[in-house]
């Protein structure tokens, strides 16, 4: 019974020395995909982002706000074009690229000293650089153009290269 | 005599007072040139003068007691007694025991000054921000409850930027909410032992007028909607009950029993007042009890019961441990000033100390209950 116990508690022990947490190796971590088109969640979802943009009063809280949303909609935009939902994965990309947008304009009338907003700025900059980093690989993987043809609709011509052509520099504008 | 006791009283709050001012911090450059390092380089002594000072305080405390039982102090002397311990620790130094004023004046400068929800952005997020060096919780958003953050517009703008007049802004009107849940008090029990019970307790001054925690704020709505539903005003108790629970959100654990209070009123059946406020008591005692839950019980956490042991005095057991509980809390205190660390053994000497007096009393109590019951 004692050595039983003996060599449960060295299995805990040794447990214990040999575990190490493993870090991300990014220092700028994107979230998960949120709901998608066509969750009935999905609508409850947009109503809830129009309501935070008010939560998220002051110039740094918008800028939380834009940022947390340009990178929700970047990823939602990946999910959606790696199912070939190209439609509704511009549509997202383009949400993105407006919140990015709007993100440096909030640092500049902030009332915080200089450190502080340069603090956000470099936290811009990683957001950026994450941002196209995930851009080019997406990039890689899709057609130039594409036709798509929704059921009981007219057909679309989407310049998907062109898009994310166009949603790097908007981000490059940060480096 | 009466005159000499005063004396010695206002002389032993003003001594306290000063004896606050050896804990200055080294990185509150507000008041570096009052900064001695005394109570963090000479922990043993400090320890002792800590300990002398509330076995005073308790002596004092209990004398008044005595004097209020036996009717040696009027209405008038007790509010003498108040202004004495108000004028004489309203310019003590606040962060002696806990540096939560410093985060009430950190958040009301994110949300008044910076503008920024201080729901979202915290104090941190302002590099060299010159409050950040002293205050301890900067890397938190706000943790108290939006009327809280709304009220504290009052004290933070009177400063108009000058950082020791906002923090004696914050400390005088946690003392005016004070004032005013004694005024409460005297109106629901119209008892001078009540006033007394709660308004001389040393746990209560401490916390409220040195510490200038935001309990007493959240206690005064409490006891001014249990005021209003006992006057059958139904409305304004609501009203009060609410923004009570928008300060620090403990006194939700007394909705039930508000709202049961409510529908008794609303039913025109009588509402049995002491049971009522016997029940919020319970109430709020188990809230305390659960706190370790969310981070440990701090001392200050005892106002939000003591407010409802005070209206019921005949409450032995109640009253006495009562009494114990806030020397028991207040000797929690050392442990940390004497060993200078919030680890080790200190927090099993924390859960000690806090225990021991309340321990002693019910062994006390219990025995003398049985040797009696035998003597029969």
């Amino acid at each position: 019974m004692r050595w039983i116990l003996r060599s449960f508690l060295l299995s805990i022990m040794f447990l214990f020395f040999f575990y190490s947490p493993i870090f991300a190796q990014s220092s700028y971590v994107l979230p998960y995909p949120s709901f998608m088109p066509g969750s009935p969640f999905y609508k409850i979802n947009l109503i809830k982002d129009k309501i935070l943009k008010y939560w998220y009063f002051g110039k740094f809280g918008q800028f939380n706000y834009n940022l947390k949303q340009a990178d929700k909609y970047l990823v939602e935009a990946k999910t959606l074009f790696e199912y070939d939902q190209f439609l509704l994965g511009q549509k997202a990309l383009k949400k993105s690229d407006e919140y990015f947008y709007n993100i440096r304009s909030n640092l500049d009338n902030s009332k915080a000293n200089k450190e502080s907003i340069d603090s956000k700025r470099t936290l811009l900059k990683e957001a950026s650089l994450k941002h196209i980093e995930a851009l080019l690989m997406l990039r890689e993987g899709i057609p130039e153009k594409v036709y798509w043809r929704p059921e009981k609709s007219f057909s679309t011509k989407i310049y998907l290269k062109k898009d994310i052509e166009m949603s790097i520099s908007i981000r490059r504008k940060n480096l | 005599m009466k005159k000499l006791f005063l004396i010695l009283y206002g002389l032993f709050l003003l001594s306290f007072s000063i004896f606050s001012y050896l804990f200055v911090d080294p990185n509150l450059i507000y008041l570096s040139n009052l900064y001695t390092g005394f109570a963090f380089n000479n922990r043993e002594i400090t320890t002792v003068i800590y300990l002398i000072g509330i076995i005073i305080f308790f002596i004092f405390y209990i004398s008044f007691i005595q004097f209020g039982r036996n009717k040696l102090l009027n209405k008038r002397g007790v509010v003498v007694l108040i202004t004495i311990t108000t004028l004489s620790l309203l310019f003590s130094y606040p962060a002696m025991l806990s540096y939560d004023i410093f985060n009430y004046i950190s958040t009301a400068k994110v949300a008044f000054f910076y503008h920024e929800n201080p729901y979202i952005i915290m104090p941190i997020e302002f590099i060299n921000d010159p409050l950040l060096s002293f205050t301890h919780a900067a890397n938190k958003i706000a943790l108290y409850g939006p009327f809280w953050i709304l009220l504290s517009v009052i004290p933070f703008s009177l400063g108009f930027g000058n950082f020791l007049i906002i923090l004696f802004s914050f400390k005088f009107l946690n003392i005016l909410f004070y004032i005013g849940t004694l005024y409460f008090i005297w109106k629901i029990s119209k008892k001078n032992i009540s006033l007394i019970i709660f308004g001389l307790n040393p746990l209560v001054i401490i916390e409220t007028m040195v510490s200038g925690h935001n309990d007493t704020v959240m206690m005064f709505l409490a006891i001014a909607s249990l005021f209003f539903l006992i006057k059958k005003k139904i409305w304004s108790g609501l009203l009060t009950i609410i923004l009570s629970v928008l300060i620090k959100y403990s006194t939700l654990f007394l909705i039930p029993i508000y709202f049961y209070g409510i529908f008794q009123i609303i039913k025109n059946k009588n509402l049995n007042i002491e049971k009522f406020i016997y029940f919020s008591a319970i109430s709020m005692f188990l809230i305390f009890l659960l706190s370790p839950l969310r981070e440990e019980i701090y001392p200050w956490y005892a106002i939000w019961f003591l407010v409802f042991t005070a209206l019921i005095p005949e409450k032995k057991i109640i009253f006495y441990l009562s009494i114990s509980l806030s020397f028991g809390l207040l000797l929690r205190y050392i442990p940390f000033m004497f060993l200078g660390t919030h680890f080790e053994i200190t927090p099993v000497l924390k859960t000690l100390f806090l225990f021991f007096p309340s321990l002693i009393l019910l062994i006390f109590f219990y025995s003398k209950k049985i040797l009696w019951s035998r003597n029969i």
